[in-house]
């Protein structure tokens, strides 16, 4: 594939019907995912970062446009995807252990493939010794851990993380962030692109390759900003803040919806 | 002198140490929190903890990095695992624990056991038992049955293979602290489990 796209997001709308009238929710969302792409999708609350996510997924529909996954429109769940979870989404009866079995089962694999398979994920995500553990009993990093773990194992092409820091203190989500890098920058693990949905514009910053900046709804695409600085990046540099400036700026100028917005705005 | 063990994650003071190194090492504890928009009381249990098991230390209100420190945040996550193991050994409660566990003769603490310990060891864990729990099971020290209510053995089990007994937990006998063996009053401070081979050199 080259440098080729894996993910075509083509001129995406999203709108939901309500009693009254419909509301837009996207308008003319596009932009590529390409090979050992890390892409952050930034935006205020409400302007569908989320939502497109489980429309590159194939969880929900676009109303127009289309979005094209290694040559093949989505059209249904697609495989190839894994999701990391805000709220982790573990299941409270299963271990850590059969948590990561979870989606290798649900692919139908073989009994003795998923267990190896849940020992590597279990091992590189540092689960090892919590095995046994019920979600319950674990703190809400070894909880994402397990989202990421279990995302990991099924090798997804693309993976997908809504907001997966949001949920845990500030010590743990920076732990973890670091952990994640780790993680991407070894070449012998998944996946081969992520897209990281996030309100935090830092975050973006330090993860990501390029940052693609929604407006307020109806979200619509502000910039994409590379991101060229070498990692670790050192949050405290003027690179880091000129940039971590002008995506902030872009959100809270950049609000105007283009011309042809259609729909009742919420009232 | 009773040891504190902070209401703190591994995930948790592996972040603290991250931030410390965004910070080239050293800075002043208010201004570590200030940088996550915390107050500086939200970052005290996994300072304390970083102390605890050195790889930070704290004096005039200023965090620094030891040598050990700087070694685990560059490691991998594999071996933050190991080094965070050798440094959790060295603690009081956690020797305690790996000791009984070994003179237990089904080699099983359960939860009013390790309770006892605690107590022993006067240790004071904030974060609760479940905390303590999780460290051990990060630091693959020993495991958890949730089910039994029960710590077990870490798989990789330093009761099944004689080649691994020379490492584990305790300094000898007569080493400076002396608790007992066991909280079991029963199997005696000296009792090993059967089929274990006390190869303490």
């Amino acid at each position: 594939m080259g440098t080729l796209a894996i993910i075509r997001v083509d001129h995406v709308d999203k709108s939901f019907p309500t009693r009254h009238g419909t509301i837009a929710i996207m308008q003319d969302i596009t932009f590529d995912v390409k090979d050992a792409d890390f892409l952050a999708i930034v935006g205020p609350s409400g302007c569908g970062k989320s939502t497109l996510l489980r429309l590159i997924q194939g969880l929900d529909r676009p109303t127009a446009g289309s979005i094209v996954f290694r040559d093949r429109k989505v059209d249904g769940v697609a495989e190839g995807m894994a999701m990391v979870f805000q709220n982790f989404a573990l299941f409270p009866w299963l271990t850590v252990s059969e948590n990561v079995a979870f989606g290798l089962e649900a692919l139908g694999w073989e009994p003795e493939r998923i267990t190896s398979q849940v020992e590597r994920y279990v091992n590189v995500t540092g689960l090892d010794g919590f095995e046994e553990a019920y979600p319950r009993e674990i703190s809400g990093g070894m909880r994402q851990r397990v989202g990421l773990a279990r995302a990991l194992a099924v090798e997804p092409t693309v993976l997908l993380m809504d907001e997966p820091f949001s949920a845990l203190d500030a010590l743990t989500a920076e732990g973890l962030r670091e952990e994640v890098l780790q993680l991407w920058r070894d070449p012998q693990l998944p996946p081969e692109a992520v897209i990281l949905v996030t309100h935090n514009i830092e975050e973006a910053i330090q993860l990501a390759d390029r940052v693609v900046v929604l407006s307020r709804r109806p979200g619509h695409v502000l910039a994409e900003v590379p991101v060229e600085l070498p990692r670790p990046r050192d949050r405290k540099s003027p690179a880091f803040y000129d940039l971590t400036d002008r995506v902030y700026s872009l959100i809270t100028e950049g609000g105007a919806p283009p011309a042809s917005a259609g729909g009742p705005a919420a009232s | 002198m009773a040891t504190t063990y902070p209401k703190c994650s591994p995930t948790e003071m592996l972040g603290l140490l991250v931030l410390l190194n965004d910070h080239k090492g050293s800075e002043d504890v208010a201004l570590l929190a200030d940088d996550l928009d915390l107050e500086i009381d939200e970052i005290f249990p996994a300072l304390e903890y970083a102390e605890l098991l050195q790889f930070l230390k704290v004096s005039d209100g200023r965090a620094t990095f030891t040598d050990l420190g700087r070694k685990l945040v560059a490691a991998s996550i594999r071996e933050r695992k190991t080094i965070v193991r050798d440094q959790l050994k060295k603690t009081p409660l956690f020797r305690t624990i790996l000791r009984a566990l070994e003179a237990s003769p089904e080699h099983r603490l359960t939860d009013e056991e390790f309770g006892h310990i605690i107590a022993f060891t006067t240790a004071r864990p904030d974060g609760g038992e479940q905390n303590i729990v999780n460290w051990g099971r990060y630091a693959d020290l020993f495991r958890y049955d949730a089910d039994a209510h029960a710590i077990c053995p870490a798989r990789r089990s330093t009761y099944r293979k004689g080649g691994d007994r020379a490492s584990p937990p305790n300094v000898g006998p007569g080493s400076e602290t002396a608790e007992p063996a066991s909280p079991k009053g029963s199997t005696g401070g000296t009792a090993r489990g059967p089929g274990t081979v006390s190869a303490v050199a």
